[in-house]
């Protein structure tokens, strides 16, 4: 019973500014600024203006195909990385090196990314998104899936080569069907990385075309009056879908398929 | 090389973690559609040996062939064998049928006649009706039968079985094993099987080894072995309870006597000065006597006998006796209570004091 009211108050903690986010998203653009917590009258006006005052459906669309290529970059480079670092007698120094990089602060990459980005012809352009954001998701994909990997028993490998698979057919028939709970929370966490990405984003894609959803709710703040309505309103937006999509895929986090391999 | 009735030859074989040799220079062969047991206690290199015969291991030195081909090499996937493993290594996310006819869809069989085959293993093994099960949804012996199915359907050159009964419960162990023997039997295929169990392998191997830090203290049959332990180590790890091994002085040439530490035995046959005596426990003789040389320590019934620990001199020896031997004296001795121990002359076995090797 106690540990349960630990749980409600916690989740009520982190809930708390997603809440407050949907009153004020919910409020006509006069009671903005006065200091209740609940609306007085519920508009939904927001949600309709800030269609007018942002392009926010590119601006949606630009963070969902550069998030979800990046996803996929990360975890297709990550795999192969992560089945070696597992297994190999040298993983270990290697999943190392792979995670110290990711411990730069990625501000340092921005001037050498931008020119070679300039120089491939992928500034301003989603394609450019996902693969500095799928690159940069690799350290953390490895990690996860190494953890994933590790939990499958040695010994399926090796029935695997005795069976007659060579390591690219025993991972690809093998340890990829054992991984898929790794592999999804692995795409979902390079995911949440890249939709959240603000730093690359700013500085890689600034056209319209290529705005994301986290550059575009930055513009709000450089407007004569902030519009702070309909910012909350274009954040639950963005945020929804995500919240949905990290409900639906959560029984993927949780429990493993290689229960009953072996004793 | 090898001869044409040499399923598995082992040259040489050499070993090394952190120069610590793990397999010293094993020269072995395995006669063809023989199984072969390697034993010995834990870190003595039978694991290790078997998975260089797999080729999951590389040796540092020596050779492996196969049939005659060499295969030090080759990857697993080339060179024909068959595994069990300890902790069965199913493959969980497919089912049972699949998993017993992976290893033919991965050699090019169709499915159909895969499908049939794998049928046919599973009927030999007695796990028909769980082919559209998960592996996650067997016991542990179903779990075990199943890897055994998938080792049989492709008659293998080898098979290759890696304590496969060590996580098994003790009934389920005597079950499988006479079925592993028998199966294996069948089969004709030759066998390499590796085991800490001393009496799991004395009742399925047709050649026993048995291995003392990397290297081979003895190559025979069960029975050789039991009968004519080559040295202080085989005596002491064939056989249960262990045979009783006492160091110790032989005087007066034949048919001698024995004195260590207090005791003092009919030894015959030896004239050596610093020896070993060996007597198993069901070569000790114990009788009840007020003005016995020994005194009762420890007594447990093991079914139809009586096992006594003694302490005699300096000795703690260990003595089975016939429940009806112990039946005919009126009374069972109780801990403290005075026995006389000898052994029967004609059943001891010599060993030099110094190499521990055994004495003609």
């Amino acid at each position: 019973m106690k540990a349960r009211i630990v749980l409600v108050g916690a989740v009520a903690v982190a809930l708390l500014p997603i809440a407050y986010l949907l009153s004020l998203a919910l409020r006509p653009a006069g009671e903005v600024l006065n200091s209740s917590l609940l609306p007085d009258t519920v508009s939904f006006e927001n949600f309709v203006k800030v269609f007018d005052t942002i392009d926010l459906g590119t601006m949606l669309t630009n963070s969902w195909v550069s998030a979800v290529g990046a996803a996929v970059l990360a975890v297709v480079i990550a795999t192969p990385a992560a089945y070696f670092t597992a297994r190999h007698v040298r993983g270990d120094r290697l999943l190392t090196v792979l995670l110290a990089s990711y411990c730069a602060p990625p501000i340092v990459a921005i001037i050498p990314l931008f020119f070679l980005l300039r120089y491939a012809g992928l500034t301003n352009n989603v394609a450019g998104l996902i693969l500095v954001n799928g690159i940069a998701g690799v350290p953390v994909a490895a990690w996860l899936l190494d953890g994933f990997v590790r939990r499958i028993p040695v010994e399926i490998d090796e029935a695997a080569a005795i069976d007659g698979l060579s390591v690219v057919a025993t991972l690809r028939k093998v340890v990829i069907p054992l991984l898929w709970p790794g592999i999804v929370a692995a795409l979902l966490v390079t995911f949440f990385l890249s939709y959240n990405d603000f730093l690359f984003a700013v500085y890689l894609a600034v056209t319209k075309e290529s705005q994301t959803l986290t550059v575009g709710l930055s513009l709000f703040q450089g407007d004569r009056n902030v519009q702070f309505g309909q910012q909350a309103a274009a954040g639950l937006l963005g945020v929804a879908p995500v919240y949905v999509l990290a409900l639906a895929a959560q029984r993927y986090l949780v429990g493993g398929l290689t229960t009953g391999a072996t004793k | 090389m090898s001869s044409p009735t040499s399923a598995v030859e082992i040259t040489g074989l050499t070993k090394t973690y952190d120069d610590h040799a793990v397999v010293d220079d094993l020269t072995l062969t395995l006669p063809d559609g023989s199984l072969t047991v390697l034993v010995g206690p834990s870190g003595c290199g039978k694991s290790t040996t078997l998975r260089i015969v797999a080729g999951l291991e590389t040796a540092d030195g020596g050779t492996v062939s196969i049939g005659g081909r060499d295969v030090t090499a080759e990857s697993p996937r080339t060179r024909d064998v068959a595994m069990v493993f300890q902790n069965y290594a199913l493959y969980p996310h497919l089912s049972v049928a699949a998993n017993i006819a992976f290893p033919l869809r991965n050699n090019g069989v169709a499915k159909d006649e895969a499908t049939r085959r794998a049928r046919e293993a599973a009927d030999r093994v007695g796990i028909t009706a769980l082919l559209d099960r998960k592996p996650r949804q067997l016991s542990g012996g179903q779990q075990q039968r199943v890897a055994i199915a998938r080792a049989l359907v492709r008659t293998p050159k080898v098979f290759l079985f890696d304590e496969p009964l060590s996580n098994l419960d003790a009934k389920l162990r005597v079950e499988l094993r006479s079925e592993i023997r028998r199966l294996q039997q069948d089969s004709g295929i030759t066998a390499l099987y590796v085991t800490h169990d001393q009496e799991e392998a004395m009742t399925i191997a047709d050649q026993l080894v048995v291995l003392d830090a990397g290297t081979i203290a003895q190559v025979g049959t069960p029975e050789e072995l039991y009968r004519r332990p080559a040295n202080t180590f085989v005596a002491g790890f064939i056989g249960s309870p262990s045979m009783n091994l006492l160091d110790g002085t032989v005087r007066d040439g034949r048919d001698g006597t024995f004195e260590g530490d207090g005791v003092r035995f009919a030894a015959p046959g030896v004239d050596a000065a610093a020896v070993t005596l060996g007597v198993r426990p069901e070569d000790m003789l114990v009788a009840p006597s007020e003005h016995g040389n020994g005194t009762v320590e420890i007594v447990e019934l093991l079914g139809p006998r009586y096992v006594f620990i003694v302490t005699a001199g300096a000795h703690r020896l260990t003595a089975v006796v016939e429940a009806a031997t112990v039946a005919g004296w009126g009374r069972v001795p109780a801990p403290g209570d005075a026995v006389t121990v000898d052994v029967r002359p004609d059943r001891v076995h010599l060993f030099d004091g110094t190499s521990r090797r055994r004495l003609p």
